[in-house]
């Protein structure tokens, strides 16, 4: 499915993204309040689910090359970590959904997660 | 209110009419006749003209207005009485955005454009002009940053020497929790441009962030010196306490000397020494307690990269 369909089933609020960021084909996705942990991982999900709301979450998406942020429970986002978004071109979203029913959400319409973590525990 | 930009909006308001307009104009003056008006627009495939009296913008005549005589029996007779009289106007100092919105809120096809400055008639300002402007614009865009690439991919072809290699160093300050991350993805974007392999990229860009943070959590800052070169790209991560105690166990998954704080933050799990020592082709770490430690991380990007990653 699309971001922009992701942002309707939650239902969503866009902090930052365009419509040709938000009209990205997204089919993975990873919940973590342990940025290490997304890290660590070997496959990189398009969207990271998180209840952290510090630029991190922005700077972690960046780095690994996720797509999409979606922040949970409604909890407030300070404008500079939108204004990171947008330099970094990473869509943001904020839902007042909690972390399970979102997730629930998004695996019912067949987004899956990527390949689990066990890369990390061996190393 | 959502905060939404997108590329093609900021140009929009970037860009000023006078740089989309038409400004080679063909004007007419209210006594030429509605069938030269005809032989004109059929000859020079345009769609409207501005109506001058000496250099005074007094109305303006198109194909709509020809349509509407030809359709009334087609009698000729001085443009004046056809043309639509002190037609609305935009300036040329105007963004697009407000071009747009006039497009739409009028339906007019076109609008005369006047020079804020003089009062007097600059261009002209069409659906297809406007449309035309900012795809030539987004193009350049494009091709401004493909070039940068270009010419950033080949520099160690451009360049000769008998040794090259770039250097490029962050400051890294401690504490700075915002800022934290801000040299990795900087970097990120460097050795794109450099034309780095994709995954080493990746490789790079997630030991070098995993770094920052342990400069900004554990330290009172640092410096990321990053070392290019045909062969590899090596990082040196350097700073001046407090110092790890046990090496060994630092590398283990899991242990961790991290501050709740830094957990609530989403880090200090005890995994960023494994994930560096996993993404690195070689990683070396010295370390004297209250004196410092260095890390050093080595990716190959000559024939000995290994693509699927790992140490």
């Amino acid at each position: 499915m699309r971001l922009s369909e992701v942002v309707d089933l939650l239902p969503a609020r866009v902090v930052y993204g365009t419509d040709s960021l938000l009209a990205a084909e997204i089919g993975t996705a990873a919940a973590s309040d342990l940025m290490s942990d997304i890290l660590a991982r070997v496959e990189v999900p398009d969207i990271l689910l998180t209840r952290l709301n510090n630029t991190q979450v922005v700077r972690t998406a960046s780095v690994f090359g996720i797509k999409a942020v979606i922040v949970v429970r409604g909890r407030p986002i300070d404008p500079k970590i939108a204004e990171l978004a947008k330099q970094e071109e990473i869509v943001l979203l904020s839902t007042e959904s909690s972390l399970f029913e979102s997730c629930g959400k998004l695996y019912s319409n067949g987004v899956r997660s990527t390949t689990p973590t066990e890369d990390a525990q061996q190393a | 209110m959502d905060v939404r930009y997108a590329k093609t909006q900021e140009l929009l308001y970037e860009l000023k009419i006078a740089e989309v307009m038409r400004r080679e104009l063909n004007t007419f003056s209210p006594v030429m006749t509605m069938s030269e008006l005809r032989d004109i627009l059929r000859d020079h495939r345009i769609s409207g003209v501005p109506v001058l009296e000496g250099e005074e913008l007094v109305g303006i005549v198109s194909i709509e207005d020809l349509i509407r005589w030809l359709s009334a029996g087609g009698e000729d007779c001085a443009i004046a009485a056809e043309m639509t009289k002190k037609p609305e106007c935009l300036y040329a100092d105007q963004p697009l955005v407000h071009a747009i919105k006039r497009f739409d809120e009028s339906g007019f096809g076109r609008f005369p454009v006047i020079d804020r400055a003089t009062g007097k008639l600059a261009g002209i300002l069409t659906k297809g002009k406007l449309m035309e402007g900012v795809l030539r614009k987004l193009e350049s865009e494009i091709e401004e940053e493909e070039l940068r690439r270009y010419r950033a991919s080949h520099i160690f072809e451009d360049i000769t020497a008998d040794y090259k290699e770039i250097y490029l160093t962050y400051d890294v300050p401690g504490k700075d929790f915002d800022r934290a991350g801000s040299a990795s993805t900087g970097m990120k974007r460097n050795l794109k441009r450099l034309g780095i392999h994709p995954d080493i990229i990746h490789r790079l860009a997630i030991a070098s962030y995993e770094a920052e943070m342990n400069l900004v959590i554990y330290t009172d800052g640092g410096v990321m010196e990053f070392h290019i070169s045909p062969q590899e790209v090596f990082l040196r991560v350097k700073d001046n306490g407090p110092g790890i105690e046990d090496i060994e166990k630092a590398m283990q998954t899991g242990y961790s000397t991290a501050a709740h704080w830094v957990r609530e933050l989403g880090f200090g799990a005890g995994m960023g020494l494994s994930n560096i020592n996993k993404c690195a082709d070689k990683m070396e770490i010295d370390s004297t307690p209250g004196i410092g430690t260095t890390l050093k991380i080595r990716m190959f990007t000559g024939p000995q990269h290994k693509p699927d990653g790992g140490a």
